[in-house]
């Protein structure tokens, strides 16, 4: 009986993590199909005519174009950036890419409002040409592209942390610093870089609030028209997705075969880092460009902070802050928890191709492209039932909201870990007759024990900055910071939005400095 | 791992009902939370009653709440709606959602504002008008009327919110309500003709008028007051004073069918039409008090003073569903 259970542990402990994301994910999606597909025939016709029709398409078009503009200039700074704060001599370039984090901390709109401040035609540096810039199209990448650009540079850097110390020195024996880069560690860190490439794109095809604030049109727009209406057009809504799907598919397939093309295995976050690269002469002007690059990254948020001062909105935000920031700190902890352990376990799957992997990923990386609002309205008709109430009525449903959303996050974040862990390990312990779960608490998590704590801090990160998820079903009393910051921002004083925008990427600097300290930690297996 | 195990806790803390326990109302609330919270924080102490809010976004203006309340309409989450405007209750009404409740509060509140048999009553009331900057609009050339937006002397130069969300959407509902349909097009024409900037919101549109990226927009009475304590260059205009009248827009509270806390929210009801909830409105949100004998302060104008469009609210929730998919279109969605 024993060995029967030890033979299925891992499609057990696969299966169950398997079923945690299908209950979040895939039911709520599918419901909004099912509902679109069982709509009366009238509505039926006005979601065929709504796809049928030439404007959607413009937007997607233009949705697509935006997001790989945004994409571009996010890897265009953020690698080279990853690169020299993570592996070269480059002054402070710790602190540099802890403060790069903090507009990751944002929902884009409020980096948006922050260069508002900054570039309005009133604003602290505006004149009518900036204003002209930042509400076009060009302004919308610009505040897309620098407000996810972070993305990219802590990814790349995590990715190259990575890279076998061994091999990085042996390389440094017989080529300079520039090809060591090239050769060795880019190509290295390829698997995290396609991971921020997709996870860019995604969040700026996604977005939302910025293209309405800049009044630029775009798809997730169109989408939300029908669902945010009054009229409630589901049925149009689920047609309009279609073409979302056929988006994430294509997208899958194009990270999928650059995530193949990792040129070799390297040693993990857990083995001796190489000394960082010297940069000879280049050292000051690649620690001046280092620095003015994150300055650009932060300048949003000393603009929030700049207007904030000006109109007294610290001591007012007082009132506004504390229960909101608790709900976001227990939101965030619980579901990057959740995240992490079912982010290891398929994580864990997917480095190792389990069977099956592959649809669950797909899964996860649809459930993360799928506009929020589409998602909210599946968890509200699956969840809202009297059996479920006690899931639905208080702060497990956003858990499960964010399980759906950001697991990709955390599947892919730990898979690229455990992508440079060799399994020779896992196998000899197999060997030996160690079962899965032996193995998978007696080896793979120790080894790769910062690999888990990145991947719960990536978590931790994104359910913390959420927004589009949360605002459409946040159960009552439950309201997170970035919401609240949100909804005030509708009539209360813009100095108090800052201040509270501010104090946000102020208590994430505080959570990620925590999390720095447990990831610097060795496994306390 | 003692972080993992932490983070355990507070998740199953979450799932266990951690907020479980005392008398609690659950409302829902397109009335911004700025103003909106502090009442319910006011009737917490009074009352003893927690208050479990979820407010509305700022671009989803009371639809996000209104789909939610009928997507949760078979097991009601919540007890009461303080909706930010008296139309989205119809539509509650029509799908059989709202229960009855004539309180004592609402005797002396005008008929105009309110249902006969009690399923909503309004209270605390905006005008929608015209706000302009009074550094790009000389004071002879002030827009009066919201015809003025599509005056070509102002191209691209006025502003108002996206017309498929909270009240610019119930204004373009009145507008084809009281002009009709063919009137009401061709405005809405003129208005694209005329590079009319489209924000997010009512909120948006006092942003982009008070930092001057807009000469004039058309918005919410509390939105312009807000202009107007930030000290911005603006001016406040009711249109159509003359003319049309401008659109009233009570806030309304509705008792939802078969809630949690059918009683709490009664109390609740109670407390929101009362003589002191109506003055803390006026003062904070410049909302017009509709029961009698509440001074107004000054710079808020009694709603007795003012020509107001004449609508039939009921009706206006029927032509908001209608016009919807042409909404959509001519926003380019």
């Amino acid at each position: 009986m024993m060995s029967f259970w030890r033979r299925r542990e891992e499609s057990l402990v696969v299966g169950a993590a398997g079923l945690a994301l299908f209950l979040a994910a895939f039911l709520p999606l599918a419901w909004t199909f099912i509902e679109a597909a069982a709509a009366d025939p009238p509505a039926l016709r006005r979601g065929l005519a709504a796809l049928k029709a030439a404007r959607p398409w413009i937007l997607l078009g233009r949705s697509l174009t935006l997001a790989a503009a945004a994409t571009a200039l996010a890897l265009l700074l953020g690698v080279p950036l990853g690169l020299l704060l993570g592996k070269t001599e480059v002054w402070g370039r710790r602190l540099a890419l802890a403060l790069q984090a903090l507009p990751m901390s944002l929902p884009p709109f409020l980096l948006g409002l922050g260069w508002f401040y900054l570039f309005g035609a009133q604003g602290f540096v505006g004149s009518e040409a900036s204003r002209r810039i930042l509400f076009s199209e060009l302004g919308a990448v610009l505040v897309l592209g620098l407000a996810f650009a972070p993305v990219a540079s802590s990814l790349t850097a995590l990715g190259l942390w990575g890279v076998d110390a061994a091999l990085e020195e042996a390389a440094r024996v017989v080529a300079g610093p520039v090809r060591v880069a090239v050769r060795i560690l880019l190509p290295a860190a390829w698997p995290a870089v396609a991971l921020a490439a997709l996870i860019v794109f995604t969040l700026a095809f996604s977005e939302l609030g910025v293209p309405m604030f800049l009044r630029v049109e775009v798809y997730p727009a169109a989408v939300f028209a029908r669902l945010g209406g009054m009229d409630f057009a589901i049925a149009e809504a689920g047609f309009l997705t279609i073409p979302l799907w056929l988006v994430a598919i294509v997208l899958l397939g194009i990270e999928r075969s650059l995530f193949r093309r990792r040129s070799f295995a390297v040693a993990g976050l857990r083995g001796r880092s190489a000394a960082p690269l010297p940069l000879g002469r280049l050292r000051f002007p690649a620690a001046a460009c280092c620095w003015l690059a994150t300055l650009l990254l932060l300048a949003p948020i000393l603009s929030l902070a700049a207007r904030a001062g000006r109109g007294g909105g610290f001591s007012a935000a007082n009132q506004w802050l504390w229960p909101s920031l608790a709900n976001s700190l227990i939101l965030g902890c619980a579901a990057a928890s959740l995240l992490a352990v079912v982010g290891a376990v398929l994580g864990h799957a997917a480095a190792r191709r389990r069977p099956g992997e592959k649809i669950l990923d797909g899964l996860a990386a649809l459930a993360f492209l799928a506009p929020a609002a589409l998602l909210g309205v599946g968890l509200t008709a699956i969840w809202n039932r009297p059996p479920t109430r006690f899931i639905y009525g208080g702060p497990a449903i956003l858990v499960l909201g964010f399980l759906a959303r950001y697991s990709i996050v955390a599947i892919r974040s730990f898979a690229a870990v455990l992508a440079q862990f060799s399994r020779d390990l896992e196998d000899t312990a197999a060997a030996f007759g160690a079962g899965y779960l032996r193995r998978f608490l007696g080896i793979v998590l120790p080894a790769n024990f910062r690999g888990l704590a990145a991947a719960w801090i990536l978590a931790f990160v994104f359910c913390w900055r959420d927004l589009e998820t949360a605002v459409l079903f946040y159960p009552a009393g439950w309201e997170p910071l970035t919401v609240k910051i949100f909804t005030l921002e509708a009539n209360a004083p813009e100095a108090v939005v800052a201040a509270l925008s501010v104090a946000q990427a102020a208590a994430t600097a505080l959570v990620l400095a925590l999390g720095f300290l447990v990831w610097r930690r060795k496994a306390p297996w | 791992m003692a972080i993992l195990l932490l983070s355990f806790g507070a998740g199953f803390w979450c799932v266990s009902g951690c907020d479980r326990g005392g008398p609690r109302v659950v409302v829902y609330t397109s009335v911004d939370q700025v103003f909106s919270e502090p009442i319910f924080r006011a009737f917490e102490k009074r009352s003893g009653i927690a208050v479990k809010a979820v407010f509305d976004t700022e671009e989803a203006k009371s639809t996000g709440v209104l789909n939610r309340l009928i997507a949760e309409g078979g097991n009601p989450q919540a007890d009461v709606f303080w909706s930010g405007d008296p139309v989205r209750p119809l539509l509650l009404i029509q799908r059989g959602l709202v229960e009855a409740y004539a309180a004592p509060n609402a005797r002396n509140i005008p008929a105009a504002f309110k249902s006969a048999d009690g399923s909503w009553t309004g209270l605390a009331a905006r005008a929608r008008v015209l706000l302009a900057n009074t550094r790009l609009v000389p004071a002879d050339q002030m827009p009066r009327s919201i015809r003025d937006l599509a005056d070509p002397r102002w191209r691209g130069q006025a502003a108002m919110a996206r017309p498929l969300f909270g009240t610019t959407t119930m204004h373009v509902a009145a507008l084809f309500s009281v002009w009709g349909e063919e009137k009401a097009r061709a405005f809405l024409n003129d208005l694209k003709a005329n590079q009319i900037r489209l924000a997010g919101s009512n909120g948006e549109v006092k942003r982009l008028v008070a930092a001057g990226e807009a000469a004039f927009g058309l918005t919410d009475t509390d939105d312009a007051n807000e202009a107007l304590r930030e000290g911005a260059p603006v001016r406040v205009i009711y249109p159509d004073q003359e003319g049309l009248g401008a659109l009233i827009v009570p806030t309304a509270a509705v008792l939802l069918k078969n809630g949690p806390n059918l009683e709490n929210g009664k109390k609740l009801i109670d407390f929101l039409l009362s003589k002191e909830v109506e003055k803390a409105l006026a003062e904070s949100a410049a909302h017009m008090p509709l029961q009698p004998g509440v001074a107004v302060p000054p710079g808020v104008s009694a709603i007795d003073t003012l020509k107001a469009m004449p609508v039939d609210y009921a009706r206006l929730a029927e032509q908001m569903e209608r016009i919807q998919p042409w909404l959509r279109e001519w926003a380019g969605l």
